[in-house]
């Protein structure tokens, strides 16, 4: 039910004690809206003139971006004896892996969980062991991980048909047919999964660059998924119902728009085992992703400023940027030149092409090769008291509604072990506005009222909680993240200004989930990790 | 408005002390919540739409009517539920929903009554509904928060609705007050007043009583002492010389055969700890392992954690339980801490000879990560060298698998492990596994204190299982799956069936 249609029901039904959520004039929830880089982003792109520099900073090398990739180079670097290292963390520290509190209490403003590493991902579960997540044989078929931080049962449900149940894909009440299309569906990715290419590469491979490039696989990437899946006689509600949140919650649009390639990617190359979990598990932290984050920082050297970079080029030896720090409100610009011997860009693409000079010499042309990018909003909840559950299965770590537009919310106290449950929690709702365009998305985001953002973020928490949701939330954190993620459309894996950039241009190198096209952890540690290595002298692995 | 804000306020507090009561009651408190609350709004409708039939002028004294007769369905509804569900559990869901229904119905009525009545008499309709609604949204909020943190805590459920009926009869008596001449036949209504006021009074000085004698139905002994906590309700009774703690309605030990679990959980371990110094419990706050632990001289200090400041004060205070644990919380070496094991475990650095772990059976996901190999290997950062601990494991013969995957998990953990197992007539066989670092450890082969239970012989059987308890092949309880809650579930669904 919908707040209006809510209203509508209480004031017919003279809804006495229950009237509570249709008091129309009131506020419902106290919030307060982030808009990470906004205002940077915005002097950056209208390129309004800067102070000149007042001072001049060397180092052996420059990262701009502290994001995943940023962080991971810098930990790499100090791994190979390199401290001289001079890191400016961008508009965000900790980019779309960034973390919140209230009190006692953390939540993910982005990111929230990283799905046990592959076979490939060895500079993930490197990474993993030395923070003593991984304890025991990191490397092997079946890593022993730290229980405390693999998603606790149960870790999903679905609300199908007035109650929940186990699971994304309601099976109960499901007809024999839908389910199983379903296991066709789930045999076919599996066989997918196992398949090499004629170079003798996995077809689907985190990092996407040990993908096979076999034409068998690549092709894929030239129709939608949902356009593969129609041709393949998927066509089952429930299953395509969850195969579009699938490609909603990792690319934020739709199966309609997503590469083939990039949806089948999903599903076949995580698919991390371990000695103490099931396949398909998760490891999630209150925090969400910000917890590896500020581990890499701490494993890292040099000095991290809170500035951020308006121009970078390849000088004469090296790599010179010009640095700007603002106020908190993005004003009183002041600008610094830094002289780097090496520089690793570790920015979203859509902002390395307004910063980089002459970015064609890199073989990066903005207008052809700059993705889409999706649009997302991530809202925590923060709660004085669990709202009553409706029917079914308890409440999960994730949370999701059939059949909703929205991607459902996440429970940050879930992994809590304790005798009674908290006090308090926060609840993180995500939603990636993929039934507007990106660009429509993108603006109503930026226009939309404190209330009309509050009201998108409870699609999901609204219908399953009722007016018991406002009368638990005390306050709703809601961040906007215009440009989220690069939109893995069909067509993305030959982006050939992208490709270009992978290989680094002698000082300087790029570092960004962007180079892989999807948006995920790995993907950004394996290019800060990638970069680190080069500009050390250890060609890639 | 005021009244309004009354009314919205018992409301609301009808439909969650007949939620709360009935989970109390029959449990599964989601369900039963949900399909109350279903119940409630769709009577709200039926109310709403009965209240079209009454014609304008009898507004005000249908709205006196409907409240009064709010006050003492709605206000007696909780001491009707914990009679009818002592008396029988059979029809009691029929008596709930019947409740409920015609309670919904009334408060259906109310507002559209109200607004009516006021749209008649002053303000802008726009303005009226405004100001409706937000006193009707003001007291839902103020009984929202009051419900559980106040009310319940403080007067309990039945008292809870007694104070609710007699709220509504004094919006009956205002209204009746404020507009005077409009009511018809208020002197009548200010009589039928008063006998509503008369019996809800009555029946809120007696409410103790009341729960007194339905629980006593329920339980069948006398309640010694009953008391709600913010964390559970606890229940004592006595017939004769019997002693019972009920938690939640669960057996928690009888004072008949009480001393056969508490020895068997404390003396193996500590009969082969002469030289330990600090022990640790968790959970167990009724004092009474403490009883048996206080017994070694060599022990020079207890912690005890447990969640329940209410437990344990009434487990220090009350003489008859007093007696029963030897006063053990007044031990000087006793250092109670009231607080979540789980997480005190985590934030401690001390370390301890023994540990008694005496948890709630792991019957939810919650209860069960208590059980799983992150918790034990927690606990095993807490105890010192040649340290033991004994986890109290639920039935290795109600519930096998249950109980081997608790002692698959200790080992998973690290621990060498040796479980035994006893019978205690008011609980059946139960099970226990204990702990330690070396696995150099065997059964005691004699007692240095006198025992009510336990000798070298009947130790030696403990140790020992019998044919029909051999271990099931089970997994350990690891936090991703849990599959101990899983297997606690199906194994008394079993034993129930
Ligand atoms: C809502 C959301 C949920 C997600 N959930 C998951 C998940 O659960 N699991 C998962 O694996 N992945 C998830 N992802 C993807 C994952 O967060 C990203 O792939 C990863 O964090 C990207 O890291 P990055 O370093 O490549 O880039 P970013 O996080 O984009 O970091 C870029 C950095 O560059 C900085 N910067 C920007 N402009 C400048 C400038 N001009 N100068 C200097 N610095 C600059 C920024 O401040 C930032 O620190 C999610 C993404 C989003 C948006």
């Amino acid at each position: 039910m919908r707040r209006r249609d809510f209203i509508a029901a209480a004031a017919t039904l003279g809804a006495g004690g229950l009237a509570v959520a249709g008091f129309e004039d009131s506020q419902r929830y106290d919030a307060t809206i982030d808009y990470p880089g906004r205002a940077i982003g915005h002097r950056l792109r209208d390129a309004r003139e800067l102070p000149p520099p007042s001072e001049t900073w060397r180092t052996e090398v420059l990262i701009a971006g502290s994001g995943i990739a940023g962080l991971t180079a810098r930990r790499q670097l100090a791994r190979r004896g390199r401290t001289d290292v001079l890191l400016l963390a961008g508009p965000e520290r900790h980019g779309n892996a960034a973390g919140g509190g209230d009190g006692e209490l953390r939540y993910p403003t982005g990111a929230h969980y990283l799905p046990l590493p592959s076979r490939e991902s060895t500079h993930v579960r490197e990474l993993l062991a030395d923070f003593g997540i991984i304890t025991r044989d990191p490397y092997g078929e079946r890593p022993t991980y730290d229980e405390r931080f693999v998603v606790h049962a149960p870790a999903e449900r679905v609300w199908y048909r007035r109650a929940w149940q186990d699971g994304y894909l309601p099976t109960e009440g499901v007809g024999a047919a839908e389910r199983a299309q379903a296991e066709r569906f789930f045999a076919e990715v599996a066989s997918f999964a196992q398949a090499r290419g004629s170079d003798g590469r996995r077809a689907f491979a985190v990092p996407v660059e040990h993908s096979s490039t076999d034409a068998r696989f690549t092709v894929l990437d030239a129709q939608s998924f949902a356009a593969w899946l129609d041709g393949r006689g998927y066509d089952a509600p429930g299953l395509r119902w969850y195969l579009d949140y699938c490609c909603r919650d990792d690319y934020g649009r739709c199966a309609t728009e997503i590469s083939a390639w990039a949806g089948l990617h999903y599903f076949c190359a995580r698919d991390g085992d371990a000695a103490n979990a099931e396949r398909g598990a998760v490891l999630t932290w209150p925090e969400g992703l910000s917890y590896l984050a500020t581990h890499l920082e701490a494993a890292g050297a040099g000095a991290i400023v809170p500035a951020s970079v308006a121009r970078l080029r390849v000088g004469a030896d090296g790599v010179e940027a010009l640095a700007v720090m603002t106020d908190a409100d993005g004003g009183n610009p002041r600008t610094a030149r830094i002289l780097a011997r090496y520089g690793i860009a570790a920015m979203p693409l859509y902002v390395l092409a307004h910063v980089l000079v002459d970015p064609e010499k890199h073989g990066f042309t903005a207008g052809r090769d700059l993705p889409e990018y999706a649009p997302w909003l991530v809202a925590n909840f923060i709660l004085d008291a669990f709202p009553g559950e409706r029917p079914g299965v308890p409440l999960a770590w994730d949370n999701v509604r059939y059949g909703s537009p929205s991607l459902g919310y996440v429970v940050s106290t879930h992994q809590d072990i304790r005798l009674d449950r908290p006090a308090r929690t926060a609840f993180t709702a995500y939603h990636a506005l993929a039934e507007r365009g990106a660009r429509a998305g993108r603006e109503w985001l930026m226009r939309a009222s404190a209330r009309e953002l509050t009201e998108l973020a409870a699609t999901d928490l609204g219908p399953a909680y009722g007016w018991r949701l406002p009368l638990c939330t005390r306050r709703v954190a809601v961040t906007v993240r215009g440009h989220a993620m690069a939109v893995p459309r069909p067509g993305f894996l030959s982006n050939a200004g992208v490709r270009a950039l992978r290989t680094g241009n002698g000082p300087l190198w790029f570092a960004h989930t962007d180079l892989s096209g999807v948006s995920l952890f790995e993907e950004a540690a394996w290019w800060g990790y990638r970069a680190a290595n080069a500009i050390t002298g250890h060609p890639p692995t | 408005m005021i009244s309004v804000f009354f009314v919205a306020s018992c409301g609301l507090a009808y439909e969650l002390v007949a939620g709360a009561l009935s989970s109390y009651l029959i449990g599964d408190s989601v369900l039963q919540f949900s399909t109350v609350i279903g119940c409630y709004l769709f009577a709200m409708g039926v109310g709403a739409h009965l209240s079209r039939y009454v014609t304008d002028e009898d507004v005000l004294a249908r709205f006196v009517d409907v409240e009064l007769a709010i006050g003492l369905l709605g206000g007696a509804s909780a001491a009707l539920l914990f009679l009818g569900f002592a008396w029988s559990a059979g029809p009691f869901r029929a008596l709930l929903y019947a409740l409920v229904f015609l309670i919904g119905a009334l408060v259906g009525m109310e507002i559209p009554l109200v607004m009516r009545a006021l749209n008649a008499r002053e303000a802008r309709f726009a303005d009226l509904v405004s100001r409706v609604l937000t006193f009707d949204y003001l007291g839902s909020l103020a009984i929202a928060l009051l419900f559980p943190l106040v009310l319940v805590p403080h007067l309990g459920l039945v008292r809870t609705g007694f104070l609710f009926g007699l709220v509504n009869v004094g919006v009956a008596a205002w209204t009746i007050h404020a507009f005077g001449g409009a009511v018809a036949n208020a002197r009548g209504r200010v009589l039928r007043a008063g006998a509503v006021f008369l019996a809800l009074g009555a029946g809120f000085a007696a409410s103790d009583r009341l729960v007194y004698f339905s629980e006593r139905g329920m339980f069948g002994d006398d309640i010694a002492y009953a008391i709600t906590t913010p964390y559970q309700r606890l229940v004592l009774t006595r017939w004769k010389d019997d002693l019972r703690l009920y938690i939640n309605g669960n057996l928690q030990f009888s004072s008949r055969d009480e001393y056969r679990y508490h020895e068997a959980l404390v003396h193996p371990a500590l009969q082969s700890l002469p030289w330990a110094r600090s022990v640790l419990v968790l959970g167990g706050g009724d004092g009474l392992a403490l009883r048996e632990i206080l017994r070694y001289p060599n022990v020079r200090q207890v912690t005890l954690v447990d969640l329940d400041p209410r437990v344990t004060e009434l487990f220090s205070t009350a003489p008859d339980l007093t007696a029963l644990n030897h006063a053990s919380f007044h031990d000087p070496r006793v250092h109670l801490v009231n607080a979540d094991a789980a997480r005190w475990i985590e934030s401690t650095t001390d370390t301890f000879d023994a540990v008694f772990v005496d948890f709630p059976d792991p019957s939810s996901f919650a209860l069960g990560k208590l059980y799983s190999v992150p918790f034990y290997a927690a606990l095993r950062q807490r105890v010192s060298a040649h340290g033991t601990v004994v986890v109290q494991a639920t039935s290795p013969y109600f519930a096998p698998h249950a109980y081997w995957c608790i002692e698959a998990t200790l080992r998973e953990a690290g621990f060498h492990t040796a479980p035994y197992h006893t019978y205690v007539p008011s609980f059946g066989e139960w099970g226990f596994i204990l702990a330690t670092e070396d696995g150099a450890w065997s059964p005691p082969a004699a007692y240095r204190l006198p025992m009510r239970y336990l000798s070298a012989e009947v130790t030696r059987e403990m140790f020992a299982f019998p044919p029909d308890m051999t271990p099931p092949k089970v997994e350990a309880n690891h936090l991703n799956t849990q599959a101990l809650v899983r297997y606690f579930d199906e194994d008394w669904h079993r034993v129930i069936r």
